[in-house]
């Protein structure tokens, strides 16, 4: 489990998962009335937050793929697309299994209302998941090494 | 402890300046949405359209954006349409038109059909005049492809679209004619 650790690893699962959040957030922030018609449609949320989440979460994908790549704020960036990334699986996996007719809004906002193709995304998010997980773990523990280091001296 | 504290603190920051950026790009944005969402309109049935009104003369509405409105309709009215040999259009997928339709309906996927310019939506719908009376339907009343499809339609100068919104489950459960 070295690899986990590794330095390169590390700071490649940063730019991949960088890049993904950056990316799905771009069509996000440019058609918000369709990403708000795409979370409307999982039928999970009250309607009054609909458009509160069409408006923040694209750019706290972008702010967080940014900062993820960056190394600013590590541990909190990780953890936020921890949480963004559960919420994605858990809303997938209910709309999958209820057989919604759904545009799923994960990356581009065409209609994904064929069931392979939401179950596609859901491994996707879930290897996503893994990897921002090692990452956020990783950031903790290198954080902690840190301030030991910094008592030492 | 420390460490927790600080996480938190991070987590505090990103959220609060993605909303802070969020509300204000939202308010200078032409596009922008408003902070609540009102559907209560979109699945609501016209009033002029159901059946015993249809003699009062309704008047066209424009949207802002200069096309006209597309209308909801109960499926009295899309019974009646159907009886006259109207156009009905079929906003799903092809596999899903294909296990089964309102007969007579043509299969114009919103998936592949909002993607196009507005000379390949034309061709799309063949030979279909601008003056038609056409209806848009989907799955049921929970699927808004129905809609969308109308509102594209609208947008290229149709100028009397409807929308069935009980759709295909509706229209099968009362007996009434599907190809299969």
């Amino acid at each position: 489990m070295k690899i986990l650790s590794n330095k390169y690893f590390l700071i490649l699962l940063r730019l991949i998962l960088g890049g993904v959040f950056i990316y799905a957030s771009l069509d996000k922030l440019y058609n918000q009335e369709e990403f708000s018609r795409a979370i409307y449609n999982y039928k999970l949320f009250p309607e009054i937050l609909i458009n509160i989440f069409a408006i923040v979460v694209p750019y706290m994908e972008i702010i967080c793929g940014i900062l993820i790549i960056t190394g600013i704020y590590l541990r909190g960036s990780s953890l936020i697309i921890t949480l963004m990334l559960f919420f994605f699986i858990i809303a997938l996996t209910q709309a999958y299994i209820r057989g919604l007719d759904i545009s799923c809004g994960c990356f581009s906002l065409e209609t994904v209302s064929n069931k392979s193709d939401i179950l596609q995304r859901i491994i996707e998010d879930i290897l996503l998941i893994i990897a921002s997980i090692i990452v956020f773990i990783q950031s903790i523990k290198s954080k902690t090494i840190n301030n030991k280091e910094k008592v030492n001296e | 402890m420390n460490q927790r504290k600080n996480i938190l603190k991070e987590v505090l920051i990103i959220t609060l300046v993605s909303l802070i950026m969020g509300l204000i790009v939202n308010s200078v944005n032409p596009k922008g949405i408003p902070l609540v969402r009102d559907d209560s309109e979109r699945f609501k049935i016209d009033s002029a359209s159901v059946q015993g009104n249809e003699n009062k003369s309704v008047e066209k509405v424009k949207t802002k954006e200069g096309f006209v409105k597309p209308q909801n309709i109960p499926v009295e009215t899309a019974k009646k349409l159907f009886d006259e040999n109207v156009i009905f259009i079929d906003g799903r997928e092809d596999f899903e038109f294909k296990e089964g339709h309102i007969k007579g309906a043509i299969n114009i996927p919103y998936k592949d059909f909002y993607t196009k310019t507005p000379e390949e939506k034309q061709k799309m719908l063949g030979d279909i005049g601008k003056e038609k009376t056409i209806v848009s339907y989907c799955g049921g009343d929970d699927c808004e492809i129905s809609i969308d499809n109308a509102y594209e339609m609208a947008k290229i100068g149709y100028d009397d679209v409807k929308i069935y919104i009980g759709g295909y489950r509706e229209w099968n459960n009362l007996g009434y004619p599907v190809n299969k």
